[in-house]
């Protein structure tokens, strides 16, 4: 009786503890999913007679092309954020570049800048000082804002590869070019899809830098959906657009982690 | 295949000299090592050799070709690493055959010179397998596979053992040196490991401070070292300050006087030591012989001594001995250890080969300037 007793209170104890945690896990997973979940429900939602599901006929009808654009304005300034950042990560890395803590502090300031101060300065930049022709003023936008976030892994993968594989690989006769094609680049893979993946979600929904930088006849997706819940409020079939980069973004991050090139891309630079 | 010279190679950073003033020429199939403690400047001069690290002046050439302005690609070395340094994305036969594939060779041609190399290295199979895949002795094979199947002038070794345990080292040690007699290659080798040196060189290079304190075969650096340093890095060493007082006997005989610390030592006479040098003396412990009481024919020095502690080391048995005031190490082998590990007490001690080294050469250039 007395051995029951005090038992008990042991087990209850540590029984409360599975509860919390397991009610602590859910919580979180409500929370992150709750949203998704409304925005879910609002993009089923009837309007005038037509079930839900047609609303998603318009995401790739009269929403197609925004989407199009989001796709190709990502892909251009992920092509732009590379080619700017494999040669600056190298540099700071593995030369003495006087002060290369400032720069690199420095090159971070896109992240900390409000998106709206940073619309206006590109605005400023790509329409009056520089005008650029058409997209390539908002290419050059999303890459402005979003190359610290390459160049970071990147930096980061560099560092962690140890200087003596390209030195073997000069010794055994490759050009600095060769050393760099053949055993950098596939080595530091993981740091440069992780900044692959990061940049490609953050241009992917950005909208508030669009919104400044976009010539009139050029709508991505977010700026639409944006426009849209200015103007009619959300609409069922605006949802159905916002589900759907929702999703896309997902995706985007699955595939990092799942399939994204071979087992050097794979995403072990963010677990 | 290639006769390298060093030309009075010098390499600073900042104020620190890493290498000071050094020249070394190694024949053409030579296998020299660089020995000496950490922080010594032998990594620092391989990678001079390599082309790795600029020399601050100096100039390195491979018979009559000046390399010191080419960059490593274009020197044709073979370097093995500390670590195998394998390309971890590329299977061991990509690895063997990379020097080749970045000169434009042909794909047969790689392919054949990759499993000769495999053969050579006693790893043929293992083509498919990723440097993972295999264990740190056999990574290394593959590095220096790596390096053979280039076909390099000069093969240049930075502590390629340091990293294994020590029954791989040992047997590794003899597949380099094999490796090295078969393709007839000239080689630098470094280490701060004397056994590994000693096994493998035809000559030492025993560097201390950026600059060479020796160079010599083995014999030359273990029993005639010329400075403190060589004396007491190589092997264990007794090692007394003195002074020379006269000299004694004559031809063969004749022996330099030397009063060491209330002893009285008689050395073989050293050129250009004579009376009133100040001297070091130096005493191997396996010289020093315990001797029946009351024996001491054939000795030149005879001195008596208290044995403070006996250390039982397996094949042999280390005596600390205080002799007026100094303790001296004798090493005992054979089956007389077992019968001195008992000992206590007086003992007598008779030992001919001295190394007088004179004080000046511990006056050495200074490390840094």
């Amino acid at each position: 009786m007395t051995a029951m007793t005090l038992h008990r209170p042991r087990l209850k104890a540590r029984r409360l503890t599975d509860i919390l945690s397991h009610g602590y896990i859910w919580f979180c997973l409500v929370l992150f999913v709750l949203p998704f979940v409304a925005l879910l429900t609002q993009s089923l939602g009837e309007r005038g007679g037509t079930s839900g599901i047609d609303n998603y006929a318009d995401v790739f009808g009269s929403f197609g092309d925004n989407l199009l654009w989001s796709f190709k304005i990502s892909g251009l300034a992920l092509l732009v954020d590379l080619a700017v950042c494999l040669p600056a990560a190298y540099a700071l890395v593995r030369y003495p570049v006087p002060g290369k803590r400032v720069i690199f502090s420095l090159l971070q300031l896109p992240l900390y800048v409000p998106g709206a101060v940073i619309g206006l300065s590109l605005l400023m930049t790509y329409t009056f000082v520089y005008p650029i022709e058409f997209m390539w003023g908002l290419v050059l936008a999303m890459s402005v804002g979003s190359f610290p976030l390459m160049l970071t892994p990147i930096v980061v993968a560099l560092k962690d590869l140890p200087l003596v594989f390209e030195e073997a690989a000069e010794c055994l006769g490759a050009t600095k070019w060769q050393a760099y094609r053949k055993i950098v680049f596939p080595l530091i893979g993981p740091g440069v899809s992780a900044g692959l993946l990061l940049c490609f979600i953050i241009v992917f929904n950005e909208y508030l830098v669009t919104l400044f930088v976009a010539p009139p006849d050029l709508e991505t997706a977010p700026l639409r959906v944006f426009n849209l819940v200015r103007t009619n409020g959300l609409a069922p079939s605006t949802a159905a657009l916002a589900v759907t980069m929702q999703l896309i973004s997902f995706v985007a991050v699955l595939a990092f982690f799942r399939l994204f090139g071979t087992r050097h891309f794979k995403g072990t630079y963010i677990l | 295949m290639a006769i390298v010279h060093l030309v009075s190679v010098s390499k600073r950073y900042g104020a620190t000299v890493a290498v000071e003033d050094f020249s070394l020429d190694i024949a053409d199939g030579e296998f020299v090592t660089l020995l000496g403690p950490s922080g010594c400047g032998k990594t620092t001069t391989l990678r001079i050799v390599a082309g790795l690290v600029e020399p601050t002046s100096g100039r390195i050439r491979f018979d009559d070709q000046d390399v010191t302005d080419l960059p490593p690609r274009k020197r044709n070395i073979g370097f093995v690493f500390q670590t195998p340094a394998l390309f971890p994305h590329l299977s061991v036969a990509d690895n063997i055959g990379f020097g080749l594939s970045v000169k434009k060779a042909r794909k047969d041609q790689i392919a054949a010179r990759v499993d000769e190399m495999l053969t050579m290295v006693g790893l043929s199979g293992y083509g498919a397998r990723l440097p993972a895949q295999l264990s740190g002795g056999q990574q290394q094979r593959i590095a220096l596979a790596r390096v053979l199947a280039t076909d390099p002038r000069v093969l240049l070794f930075d502590e390629p053992l340091s990293a294994l345990d020590k029954n791989l080292r040992d047997s590794l040690k003899y597949s380099i040196l094999d490796l090295q007699r078969r393709t007839r290659k000239t080689a630098i080798y470094v280490t701060h490991d004397q056994s590994e040196a000693f096994a493998i060189s035809d000559r030492i290079v025993v560097m201390n401070a950026g600059h060479a304190e020796q160079i010599g075969t083995q014999t030359d650096i273990y029993l005639h070292p010329q400075t403190p340093f060589v004396a007491e890095f190589i092997g264990a060493n007794n090692g007394l300050p003195g002074k020379v007082t006269g000299t004694d006997g004559s031809g063969d005989d004749e022996r330099s006087v030397v009063s060491a610390g209330g002893l009285t030592l008689r050395a073989r006479p050293r050129a250009g030591v004579g009376p009133g040098d100040e001297v070091l003396v130096y005493l191997r412990p396996e010289n020093l012989v315990v001797l029946p009481d009351g024996d001491g024919a054939g000795y030149d020095n005879v001195v008596d001594g208290t044995i403070e502690r006996v250390i039982f080391e397996g094949p042999t048995a280390q005596l600390r001995v205080d002799v007026a005031g100094r303790e001296l190490r004798v090493d005992v082998s054979g089956g007389r250890r077992l019968e001195l590990i008992q000992r206590h007490g007086r003992v007598r001690l008779g030992f001919n080969d001295l190394t007088l080294i004179p004080v000046t050469a511990a006056a050495a250039p200074p490390p840094t300037s």
